[in-house]
């Protein structure tokens, strides 16, 4: 290595190091996405600097699966990014852990009155009942049908959420997808995503909640007796079952099998996020309906990736600013359309014929009113659904249900032991 | 240069000639061939960096199309080979070619100067100190890094170049290393030297350094390799571009919900090329000093 | 001559003080030059090291939380000897080692002994060979991870093609039963080439004159081989058995990346363990504890292989 190649090499890192110091306002904006994702969120940040030439916005690229480490890892170093994007059931830990700051105050009151029910109850700590985050978007998770396969079948194909499929139909329906010629898996439930990915809490969660039970009980705050009581466990086990049947594509397979060539899945449990790349390729055989009812009342998530100010931010008010700024941007809500969007702002909403009634996903919409339920909004929800991950990947391999969970709720227990009850929700009791 | 006792004879032994050499081209064929395996899929992995298509290198992976290119492109290159943005592999692969020369330089240094005064030196507690380095080659990386973690996030520097070179520069191994190097030249170098009455830098610098070239070859690559291919520190102690090393870029690939295979390849490629390099140049004295040295460590 | 006499003791006595001068000149030449080196490896080793033991004693969690730090004495080792998970890890790297052993130290011997030979292109294919071993971790998941593809990957249709059809495709990283047979398989693969250069190195290090004394007793290659290649192995044998056991407890990165300790836990390592608790559930203090275990874990291996070192006297 020639030395003049090692000092050009020192002198380029120092002068990147320069430019971190200039002077400027700079807000650091730090977030998940996709590839498309990342150049959208790039692109609403070099068209807030075209705005506010005094602004200097970093953009920091996190991959969701390990999110809330490198925000932890951000957290150690004390270098809290100013405008964070979090996953709206980690937002109680870190309300909770005092990482971020009321946001009413810095965002624009249009963007406040526009926001839906369902948003302002994922951005709201229920402690102080204030808001600490805002989203474009909302979302939800439906039952993707084949078209063909279902008539095939003769199944009924529900037209609201309130004739969902019942458990004993579903199971039957999977029963006789499995037989049809040309399926090779009734079901994908997207295991796809990995073992360690917050769909599974997500997607999951909601067939307990429906069976009957939850991950926690929501108002002692102990998971003991509820994450490993009888619905819980009937309700692993059938799911256990499907698995066990062949009736779900494996993990290994992918996440496109429901429009892959030959369309080798039936069905699909999927995100919201999915009609857009499936229906691309499947047209008008693809069905949208809710999910099914597993016990007495549906239920189905709700939840997704919203925008927060940190505590530490030197810039608040231009965080703020650059929230609102990209919630209105019209080419970044164009990007989030094409994604399917599930709207979480009134005015979005009627952006997305989609999901307007008579829309192909208006079912879905219908779902945030009618079933949706959120994830616990407690500090300990990073234990909680880490327990359940391990819990869920231990069952689907054929491990014991009644084990698993209980394993799952001794550790959630646990963990709020270690942390006396986090008060001031312990108080509560 | 012995042969081993499992061949059936030597090429330099008269009887059966034929018959050797006979065995002789067939074991170089097994050779080559097991060569040809154990390097396919380094081989692979070239092919499919060139195909444009993800799902494409998926399909063709199930067939012989998997070791062949119809309609090579550099495309994945250009996708992945920016200096900003979101695939800014550019900026990784520089960022890892920083970290890697200042630690391999400053571990030769640093290492080598204190094997050499453990060597040769005069200072009382010399072996204690010995004996400690040796002790501490025990602790493995692993089982320090959560205090460590804590302890550089306290002193603020995580997310720099400096939290990812300065812990790993001293190394009881390396140190080791380079004492048993030292200690194996002969004595009179160091006398003829203190005749002349040069001081102790002076004899490690222009005499001993000069001759220890396998040991700073050996130390170089052992270095670069494990500094390239640091995964689990990087994780815990990068979180923006700034710093991140590009193995740490590859590894999110795969915590996506669809993996971009051409991309992930192309990337891979990149990150293969300067070790290689490092490899070449220093693969001469690299084995011939391994001898010995590593087995009675 | 006689001046020359005269003069002897007072030069002898300028040198004396010359020399304790620059004695102690080297002295302090002799310090600064381990001061790098030994402040470097107290600050980045030794004080975490004892650090990790206090930590292991505390409740420390990761970020600053509005919970007490806690001294808690032994709760953590009595709780992570409680859980289920920790004996899965520990399980899981017994097994990684079980298996890698013979495939990784048998590829490495064997690769060692065909390149030991005076065969054509030596160095060229000693480079080829040693390949895999210069790739990064990530790389291989890279390459390896397309390899294993479910169900129509290249081992899968190579699988199909030699059975004739016979073996079902065979899910090597999503199946329970194979995911670490087939983490097994690429940690080998990455691995086996510095094992190569010590075996290497090691039948460079017998001495010809063994061979040619077994030759003249009517040795044939066999017992040449069994009785002159494996006994002047056996420290080689010793060491690449010990870092490749010591290697094994501190499986991580390909595991993480490819399985994330999945399926069914049968990938779960001690350090992935280790990570987990530290970074997803946030405790340190527990993690840290796990850190202890590993240490102990590895000191164990090393004291062992001492004794066996010392007992084929090294």
């Amino acid at each position: 290595m020639g030395k003049r190649l090692l000092s050009s090499l020192i002198l380029t890192a120092a002068m990147s190091a320069l430019a971190h110091a200039a002077d400027m306002k700079v807000i650091h904006v730090m977030h998940q996405g996709d590839p498309a994702g990342v150049a959208a969120i790039g692109a609403v940040a070099k068209a807030f600097e075209a705005e506010n030439p005094d602004v200097n916005v970093e953009t920091i690229y996190a991959p969701h699966d390990a999110y809330n480490e490198k925000f932890s890892a951000a957290v150690m170093a004390k270098q809290l990014p100013d405008v964070m994007e979090l996953d709206a059931p980690f937002l109680a830990n870190y309300v909770w852990s005092g990482y971020l700051q009321p946001i009413k105050p810095l965002i624009d009151k249009d963007v406040l009155d526009d926001m839906t029910d369902s948003n302002i109850v994922q951005g709201t700590y229920p402690v102080d009942k204030d808001l600490y985050a805002i989203g474009l978007t909302d979302s939800t998770v439906v039952l993707y049908g084949n078209r063909k396969y279902l008539e095939a079948i003769g199944a009924r194909i529900p037209k609201s959420v309130d004739d969902a499929w019942t458990r004993e139909e579903f199971e039957g329906y999977l029963e006789q997808l499995s037989k049809l010629d040309g399926v090779k898996w009734p079901i994908d439930t997207f295991r796809g995503y990995g073992i360690k990915t917050e769909w599974i809490t997500y997607a999951y969660g909601p067939i307990l909640q429906s069976a009957g039970c939850d991950l926690i009980d929501r108002t002692t705050w102990k998971s003991a007796g509820t994450l490993d009581s009888e619905a819980c466990v009937d309700a692993m086990t059938m799911m256990q079952k499907w698995v066990k049947n062949g009736w779900v594509v494996p993990q290994s397979a992918g996440t496109n099998q429901f429009y892959a060539e030959g369309h080798p899945a039936a069905l699909a449990l999927g995100g919201h996020w999915f009609y857009a790349e499936a229906a691309a390729s499947m047209k008008d055989d693809i069905v949208v309906m809710p999910l099914p009812k597993f016990g007495a009342k549906g239920a189905s998530p709700n939840g997704t990736w919203i925008w927060a100010v940190t505590e530490t931010s030197e810039h608040p008010d231009v965080a703020g600013k650059f929230v609102s700024f990209m919630l209105k941007d019209r080419e970044y809500r164009k990007f989030v359309a094409s994604k399917s969007g599930y709207p979480g702002l009134k005015s979005f909403a009627a952006e997305s014929p989609l999901y307007a009634s008579g829309g192909a996903m208006a079912i879905a919409y219908e779902q945030a009113s009618k079933t949706a339920i959120a994830r616990p909004p407690y500090p300990a929800y990073p234990t909680i659904t880490s327990a359940f991950m391990q819990a869920v990947d231990e069952a689907f391999n054929g491990g014991d249900p009644k084990a698993a969970l209980t394993t799952a709720a001794e550790k959630i227990d646990e963990d709020i032991e270690d942390n006396d009850g986090y008060p001031p929700f312990g108080d509560q009791q | 240069m012995s042969d081993i006792a499992l061949s059936i004879s030597r090429p330099n032994e008269k009887p059966v000639r034929s018959a050797a050499g006979a065995l002789h081209t067939i074991q170089t064929v097994c050779i080559l061939i097991v060569a040809l395996v154990i390097v396919s899929p380094l081989f692979l992995l070239v092919v499919a960096s060139l195909k444009d298509d993800r799902f494409q290198i998926l399909a063709d992976m199930g067939s012989f199309r998997a070791f062949w290119v119809s309609n090579p492109t550099l495309n994945n290159f250009k996708e992945v080979g920016h200096f900003s943005g979101e695939l800014a592999f550019g900026r990784y692969l520089f960022n890892s070619l920083l970290i890697l020369s200042i630690t391999v330089c400053s571990g030769v240094i640093v290492n080598s100067m204190a094997g050499f005064v453990l060597a040769w030196g005069s200072v009382k507690g010399r072996a204690t100190i010995l004996s400690i380095v040796i002790a501490l080659y025990v602790i493995p990386q692993e089982s320090i890094i959560m205090p460590l973690v804590i302890m550089v996030s306290r002193a603020g520097m995580t997310d720099t170049f400096a939290v990812q070179i300065v812990p790993w520069i001293a190394s009881p191994l390396y140190i080791f290393l380079f004492y048993q190097f030292f200690a194996q030249l002969p004595k009179e170098l160091l006398e003829a030297a203190q005749m002349d009455g040069a001081s102790i830098f002076r004899i490690y610098r222009s005499i001993f350094m000069p001759l220890s070239l396998p040991a700073v070859a050996t130390v170089s690559i052992l270095t670069g390799i494990e500094t390239w291919n640091q995964y689990l520190w990087p994780i815990l102690v990068t979180q923006t571009d700034y710093a991140r090393p590009i193995a740490v870029a590859i590894a999110t690939f795969f915590g996506q919900d669809s993996i971009y295979w051409d991309r992930a390849m192309a990337a891979s490629v990149l990150m293969m090329i300067p070790i290689l390099g490092l490899y070449l140049a220093f693969q001469r004295w690299f084995v011939s000093s391994f001898v010995g040295s590593a087995v009675k460590g | 001559m006689n001046m020359q006499q005269s003069t002897v003791p007072s030069l002898a006595k300028g040198k004396r003080q010359a020399r304790n001068k620059s004695h102690r000149g080297r002295l302090f030449q002799e310090a600064s030059m381990l001061a790098p080196a030994v402040v470097l490896l107290t600050l980045f080793l030794i004080v975490p090291f004892i650090l990790s033991f206090w930590t292991a004693m505390t409740n420390q969690p990761l970020v600053p939380r509005p919970t007490p730090l806690r001294f808690i004495w032994f709760t953590n080792f009595v709780r992570i000897f409680q859980d289920d998970l920790f004996w899965t890890a520990l399980w899981n790297v017994s097994r990684f080692a079980f298996w890698i052993l013979p495939v990784q130290c048998g590829l490495a011997f064997a690769t060692a002994l065909l390149l030991h030979q005076k065969i054509p292109f030596r160095n060229l294919l000693r480079g080829m060979f040693f390949l895999p071993a210069i790739t990064s971790m990530v790389v291989v998941c890279v390459i390896w991870g397309t390899l294993f593809q479910y169900p129509t990957g290249p081992f899968n249709q190579i699988l199909g093609f030699v059975s004739a059809g016979y073996i079902q495709p065979i899910d090597w990283l999503g199946d329970p039963e194979w995911a670490m047979f087939s983490i097994v398989l690429l940690s080998a693969w990455q691995a086996y080439g510095f094992q190569m250069i010590v075996y290497l190195a090691g039948l460079q290090g017998i001495p010809d004159e063994l061979y040619d004394a077994a030759r003249i007793d009517g040795a044939n290659a066999f017992q040449r081989f069994w009785h002159v290649t494996m006994p002047g192995l056996r420290p080689t044998h010793v060491f690449v058995l010990v870092i490749t056991t010591i290697q094994a407890f501190k499986l991580y990165t390909q595991v993480a990346i490819l399985t994330q300790g999945g399926p069914k836990s049968s990938t779960e390592t001690v350090v992935h363990y280790m990570v987990r608790a530290g970074f997803e559930e946030q405790k340190m203090g527990y993690a840290s504890a796990v850190s202890v275990i590993l240490f102990v874990i590895v000191l164990i291996i090393a004291l062992v292989q001492r004794q066996l070192l010392r007992r084929f006297d090294v």
